[in-house]
């Protein structure tokens, strides 16, 4: 068979058009799905490392997840777990010993009331800050999850244990586990979508990073402001039509180089990634486009409205990328760090994400995706009841990874439900306690996957996103 | 080699089972029930390895009150399924049904990856069905001295007496044995045209193994000279071979090896090589200019490491050398700044302490990582596994985990003074520190403004209250009343309160940075461990490095927690290795010294020795992997029973004679490996169908595995193209263009934003090879990254070169390829005026080959239509930005402030050649070159 007609089969079969897969080919494609891609005779549909996968489990409901992640670490005695205790305590002097020093528990420390008024929210009564007023409206669809525990005190190494599993980084991140196990439905765009803030989060692009997993699995963040993907578009100047010509320039020359190859699947698989890059690349910006929105919607989620903007992009660009079969979707909102000030940061903080989250639960259900997507509020860790006096200006919290607020809704959670419990000044979690890995896993069995099964061979060992196993919290799955 | 009698790697076998005392005869093999036998040899540890942990070990967490410890506990049976035994009856034991998995409800073990093997299910199916005797221990251990298959290992010991005794597949200890050498086999000549017949040993191991798989002496021929002046030259430089190096060498009239032998000494020869192989090396050791973490603090000393590694593999420094030199250079000679430089490898992992961390923790942190980095990089042999528990498949207790950490308690960090030398290239040190200074000023003058408008609003506060006081600092000193000291930050506005925080971070960055130029190492010394706290500056070298601080005291920690120190343990070495367990027979070789200073001396001594298999196997095998793609051990850095085995493992042995045997040198074993006929053969193969069958995964070197460039390739590779490469060795980092959205991408660091990326100013310091590119943990260049570099977290044995679409953008729409080819297209038609043969010039430069005709008629087509089209471009000149504007939150005030940052690099720089400056004929030419960078033949070592 000629390259020529080999490529066209490659290229240009029913195949291939009818699965348009730009971010799926890879030249980890098996030799034997290529060779037969190769055949333009033989339709067979190409098993991409992206192409959807069945999970281990057939009975779950969550097909995506958009991850909301409240970077610097939301205050959970100032959002979701009241402590009435702590008005009582409050300025009253307090010392932590213990052998972790370090400047959170140095110096005099005094309890802190939460400067924010409370009430119970839907018909399940969950308890909220009166500030999260779009929120309360769809507070029947949240589980709320109090037993959570951290184990590290620092942003970054926190942020990258929720992210990746391992406090230091270098691992694959949970989405790029759930790409890896789950693919995506949708071969044109990656699997795995990060919508960071304008600057990146301490530790940076390691939260997203695929780790050991292959290449696909990387998370790809979409920046907010100039490219979203970078180079995208061509230079200025560069149109469609000379791009063009260049592409069959590289054809002409790849085929004949081909031809003289035995050893093609990596070379077969780059040149198709050039034809569909190329198709992409007018595709995706569309794809991106908030603006195709109604204006109704544009509302809904705080459009064009400060503080909400920023936010409310990100989650109606969530929405429709989970709708168009990304598999998972990560936000980030912060910072929440609120060492001073916090009536002031976290008031703000709030009023940023409140309505954008409100809309999207509701868009969601109203679509009927709510079903089939997860979404995971958090931050890397809770806060403390007490703080230092910095400045003794105004009041703060420090950071505490024994007691924060996870809340979980959707993809087949236990809406409604406040489980487990933090003692009586939120400074550690009491009941349902359980570690980082095991919310990992819950995750995990929430989309059909088995943390257990969910590993990948690398360096000489299986290795999997708990690292060494964890367990799901029941608790949390309807 | 070692003498037998020294073997502690025990092999009793079953027919050597003598070593309990116990004869192996008929009358044993009767004594006992084929049940009991079962339980003893297969059960017991089954249960012990996949149940207990969470059916027994611990009384308090028994799983489903479950107790699977005892015969009783079976047949009670847990809450949710009652009595899991019915002895004599498996097809009625939930115990059976559980592990078989059959039934979707109730799989035990509930990990996949301990699912039973066919063979252990049949092993329980029959000891239920036996009447599930359970002898008890002491009978238990009578049968396994007896009966038990496999082999055991004398280590240090491990936390229990069943890991102690445990046994192991002996294929599963090949890495620990001692390196035997080898017979070489006989050769036959090859079929097939090419073949020049025996020649190197090598290749009588590779053609046996071909004979074994049924390839025979079918190989592909011997690949043309074109490509292997490619592959030999990218192999061990990094870069493409010139023209006249190509035609040099095609010209050669010696035989092909003569001729072939003539370039790798030649390339062996080239500084060009030494960078190569530091690029691998750095893989390994994760090699990075920052800390990472909050700060992401430069750490502008590392280069010294980075050049002192390409300064070793250019002298061929012998290997062993090489090792000690990075272990205990400061312990070996502390008075030669290299060898305080080369100990830089112990503090290549990502590491901080922030007034937020706990010392000890970050303390643990370290220690964990650098014992974990020298089992990975010297002896392949991740340890990591080993901080909580035995080993669970490798023949390495705790322990020795701890026992080698030990020889690290003693080791501390410090920026020593270590005087340049004078291979070590300071070029740019003047401009760059003018730069750097000029900066750190500017934000020195910020806080003074500042400072100046507080003092102004205060001393204006004190005038107004008829007060003495000149500053708040001196009323508070001299004990004002509360009332008459003024609130902090008077007269600063939010905007002044965020730039301040701003501006000492900065000056602290920036401060520390500029140590880069003075005669530093970044190192260490043995001694205490100080007290430390936030680190942002240089760490001074204590006078007495005893005097202050706490001697370590290492033990075995609880679940790896550094605050539940256990056993107390002394500095040693992995105790599995032939002739190491010091506890058996302890000689100079295999202990450690329990002196604060020289643990790391002796653990190198014991690391880098011709005994240690594991290291010697370990350096041979990374070798082979660079010219072949694929190790012989496929893991790199893990030979353990988890791994990949060898593919050859008499050849591997056999090597690692020769290597030992030739001064450790590595030059000697790449000049070995790449004079075999198994390096020389093409990449196409007559029959490659029949080789796919036979070996299917292409690792048996019957053909050649081409390869794809890896990012740094590819981008020296176009400056080579485009003639703009500096091909300058060694020096203070440089900063390549970057994508501009990715350099001025806000990235937060503690309590602020971290400075711009910035290229260096001038193209021929941006135009080094991408080796001395800045490498910041917190920002990866994406052009490199989406090419598969690794991050520098964890070390990366092998690259990863998937095909992702990204890779499509960067090299087809970024400006930095356009650069590439706007420069080499202006070189070919400077240097060439002769219209046409630019673009035989162009494929000789991007694939040293002529083009056909065919591809000279495309191409030049290509260009004429091009040139046209251009005719009809204008390009705007696009000038970079010379400041950014951020806005952020301050973290004391909660008010939002604005930050403008000068990129002063912007201000003095020299551009590379853009559209806007070079006419149509040369841009349309410049189409081409971008296609050629495209090409798939550009980007594959043939």
């Amino acid at each position: 068979m000629s390259s020529e007609r080999k490529l066209r089969g490659m290229l240009n079969s029913s195949v291939i058009s009818r699965r348009e897969s730009l971010f799926g080919l890879g030249a980890s494609l098996g030799s034997t799905a290529l060779s037969s891609l190769l055949h333009a005779e033989e339709a067979v549909s190409p098993t991409g490392p992206l192409s959807a996968k069945d999970g281990h489990f057939s009975d779950a409901k969550a097909k995506s997840v958009i991850f909301l992640m409240m970077e610097g670490g939301p205050s959970h005695l100032d959002t979701f777990d009241p402590k009435s205790k702590l008005k009582e305590l409050h300025l009253k002097r307090f010392s932590r010993g213990g052998k972790e020093k370090s400047a959170m528990e140095s110096g005099s420390r005094y309890y802190v009331e939460s400067p924010f008024k409370f009430r119970k929210a839907g018909n399940s009564g969950a308890d909220m800050a009166e500030n999260w007023g779009h929120l309360a409206k769809v507070a029947d669809e949240i589980c709320f999850y109090r037993g959570c525990q951290g184990e590290s005190v620092n942003h970054p190494t926190a942020l990258y244990h929720m992210n990746t599993g391992n406090r230091f980084g270098g691992d694959p991140a949970l989405g790029s586990w759930m790409t890896y196990g789950l693919g995506s439905e949708n071969q044109n765009l990656p699997g795995f979508i990060v919508l960071p803030e304008l600057s990146y989060p301490q530790g940076g692009p390691s939260n997203w990073s695929n780790g050991f997993l292959p290449a696909h699995y990387q998370g790809t963040a979409l920046r907010p402001t100039g490219s979203a993907i970078l180079n995208l578009k061509p230079p200025a100047g560069i149109t469609r039509e000379h791009q063009r010509k260049n592409l069959d320039l590289l054809k002409q020359l790849n085929e004949r180089h081909l031809e003289k190859s035995q050893q093609q699947d990596d070379l077969a698989a780059r040149m198709a990634s050039y034809e569909l890059a190329f198709r992409m690349q007018m595709q995706v910006p569309g794809i991106l486009d908030v603006n195709q929105e109604s204006k109704h919607t544009q509302d809904a989620y705080g459009l064009a409205t400060n503080p909400t903007d920023t936010f409310g992009r990100k989650c109606l660009l969530a929405r429709r990328l989970v709708e168009r079969g990304v598999r998972f979707v990560q936000l980030y909102a912060g910072t929440w760090d609120s060492h001073d000030y916090i009536s002031r940061n976290h008031a703000a903080q709030t009023k940023a994400v409140d309505q954008p989250i409100g809309a999207l639960i509701a868009d969601l259900k109203e679509r009927g995706l709510l079903d089939s997507t997860l979404i995971v509020w958090c931050g890397e860790f809770g806060r403390s009841p007490d703080n230092g006096i910095r400045g003794g200006v105004a009041y703060g919290r420090d950071h505490n990874p024994h007691g924060m607020t996870v809340w979980l809704a959707g993809g087949g959670v236990k809406a409604g439900h406040t489980i487990g419990a933090t003692d009586e000044t939120g400074a550690k979690a009491v009941e349902v306690v359980r570690p980082i890995r095991d919310l990992h896993v819950t995750l995990l069995r929430l989309l059909g996957l088995d943390d257990n099964k969910l590993t990948y061979y690398h360096a000489g060992r299986f290795k999997q996103l708990s690292q060494f196993g964890g367990k799901v919290i029941d608790e949390l799955i309807a | 080699m070692l003498p037998a009698s020294r073997l502690c790697l025990c092999l009793s076998l079953l027919a050597l089972a003598a070593a309990g005392g116990l004869p192996c005869n008929a009358d044993d093999v009767t004594s006992f029930s084929n049940g009991e036998v079962l339980f003893a040899l297969q059960i017991k540890p089954l249960l012990q390895e996949k149940c207990f942990a969470c059916h027994g070990g611990d009384p308090k967490k028994i799983e489903a009150a479950f107790d699977l410890t005892s015969r009783d506990g079976m047949l009670k049976g847990g809450e949710s399924y009652g009595t899991a035994l019915v002895p004599g009856k498996a097809a009625e034991s939930r115990l059976y049904e559980s592990v078989t998995r059959e039934n979707e409800d109730l799989q035990m073990p509930p990990k996949e990856n301990d699912r039973l093997t066919k063979k252990q299910m049949s092993a329980v199916r029959d000891w239920i069905n036996a009447g599930a005797p359970w002898p008890k221990d002491d009978r238990v251990s009578l049968i396994v001295k007896s009966k038990a298959s496999g082999v055991t290992v004398a280590t240090s010991g491990g936390l229990s007496e069943d890991w102690t005794n445990r046994r192991y597949k002996p294929e599963d200890l090949w890495a620990w044995q001692p390196i035997r050498d080898p017979k070489v086999p006989s050769f036959s000549a090859p079929v097939g045209g090419g073949a020049l017949g025996p020649g190197n040993l090598i290749d009588h191991f590779v053609q046996r193994k071909h004979q074994a798989v049924g390839i025979g002496l079918a190989v592909a021929p011997r690949s043309d000279r074109r490509s292997l002046i490619r592959r030999a030259t990218y192999d061990l430089t990094g870069l493409p071979p010139t023209p006249q190096e190509v035609r040099a060498f095609l010209e050669d009239k010696s035989s092909d090896r003569a001729a072939f032998a003539k370039v790798i000494s030649r390339l062996l020869r080239s500084p060009h090589y030494g960078e190569q192989w530091a690029r691998h090396w750095l893989d390994v050791v994760r090699y990075a200019d920052s800390a990472g973490f909050a700060n992401d603090f430069e750490r502008p000393n590392t280069w010294r490491y980075r050049d002192y590694v390409v300064r070793s593999f250019n002298s061929d420094k012998p290997y062993d050398q090489f090792v000690k030199e990075q272990l205990a250079g400061d312990e070996i000679d502390p008075r030669n700044p290299e060898m305080l430089i080369a100990v830089g490898f112990l503090r290549m992992g990502p590491w901080e302490h922030t007034s937020m961390s706990v010392a000890r923790v970050t303390r643990q942190q370290f220690l964990d990582d650098v014992t974990d980095a020298v089992g990975q990089v010297f002896l392949s042999n991740p340890l990591q596994c080993c901080r909580c528990h035995d080993h669970k498949f490798d023949p390495i207790p705790t322990r020795d985990y701890y026992r080698i950490q030990s020889c690290f308690a003693t080791t501390q960090f410090a920026d020593r003074g270590a005087a340049f030398l004078d291979s070590e290239n300071q070029n740019g040190f003047k401009s760059e520190r003018q730069r750097l200074r000029e900066r750190n000023g500017r934000y020195g003058n910020l806080l003074n403004a500042i400072a100046v408008k507080t003092r102004d609003a205060e001393l204006a506060w004190f005038k107004e209250r008829g007060l003495p006081y000149k500053s708040r600092r001196e009323a508070v000193q001299k004990k004002a009343p509360a009332k008459d000291i003024p609130p902090s930050r008077l007269g600063r506005s939010p905007q002044d309160n965020g730039l301040e925080r701003i501006g000492r971070k900065y000056r602290t960055r920036h401060g520390w940075e500029l140590s880069r130029f003075n005669p530093i190492a970044f190192s260490v010394f043995s001694g205490k461990t100080p007290r430390y706290g936030s680190i942002q500056s240089p760490i001074a070298m204590p006078k007495d490095p005893m005097k202050d601080g706490e001697l370590e005291k290492t033990a075995i920690l609880a679940g790896g927690d550094t605050f539940s120190p256990t056993i107390p343990v002394t500095p040693g070495v992995l105790s599995a290795v032939a002739d190491s367990n010091d506890t058996a027979e302890a000689t100079d070789w295999n202990t450690v010294t329990k002196q604060p200073a020289g643990r790391r001396t002796e653990l190198a001594d014991w690391i880098a020795s011709k005994n240690n298999p594991l290291t010697v196997r370990s350096i041979v095998n990374r070798v082979w992997q660079s010219h072949f793609g694929r190790g012989l051990v496929a893991t790199s850095n893990n030979f353990g029973a988890t791994g990949k085995k060898p593919t050859h493992p008499e050849l591997l042995d056999w090597l690692c004679v020769r290597f030992v045997e030739g001064g450790w040198s590595i030059k000697k074993l790449h000049r070995l490996i790449m004079t075999t006929d198994a390096y020389c053969r093409a990449s196409t193969h007559p029959d490659v169908k029949m080789v796919r069958r036979k070996d299917p995964n292409l690792e048996l070197f019957a053909v050649f595995r081409t390869r794809r460039l890896a990012a740094e390739e590819i981008r020296d590779a176009m400056l080579a193209a485009s003639g703009e490469l500096n091909r300058d060795v060694g020096g203070i980092p440089i900063r390549p263009d970057m994508n501009l959205e990715a350099a001025l991408q806000p990235r937060q660091i503690m309590g602020s934003y971290a400075p711009s990326y910035q290229p260096s100013p001038l193209r021929a310091e941006r135009n080094r090879r991408t080796i001395y590119a800045l490498k910041l943990r917190g920002q990866r260049d994406p052009f490199l990254e989406t090419f598969n570099q690794p991050g520098p977290d964890k070390s990366c044995e092998l690259r990863d070169t998937s095909t992702v679409t990204p890779q499509v953008f960067a090299m087809l729409n970024s400006e930095e390829i356009y650069d590439r080819s706007i420069a080499m297209a202006k070189r070919l038609l400077d240097e060439e005026q002769r219209e046409g043969r630019q673009i035989a010039n162009a494929f000789q430069l991007c694939l040293g080959r002529p083009p056909t005709e065919e591809e000279t008629t495309l191409c030049t087509n290509h260009w004429h239509e091009m040139t046209e089209r251009h005719k009809t471009l204008k390009f705007e000149r696009k000038n970079p930005p010379k400041s950014v504007t951020r806005s952020a939150i301050d973290e004391l005030t909660g008010e939002r402030f604005e930050f403008t940052e000068k990129l002063e690099v912007y201000h003095s720089y020299e551009a590379d050649l853009k559209p806007w400056d070079v006419d149509a004929t040369t841009r349309g030419l410049a189409e081409v070159c971008l296609v050629l960078f495209n090409s798939n033949e550009f980007l594959t070592v043939p």
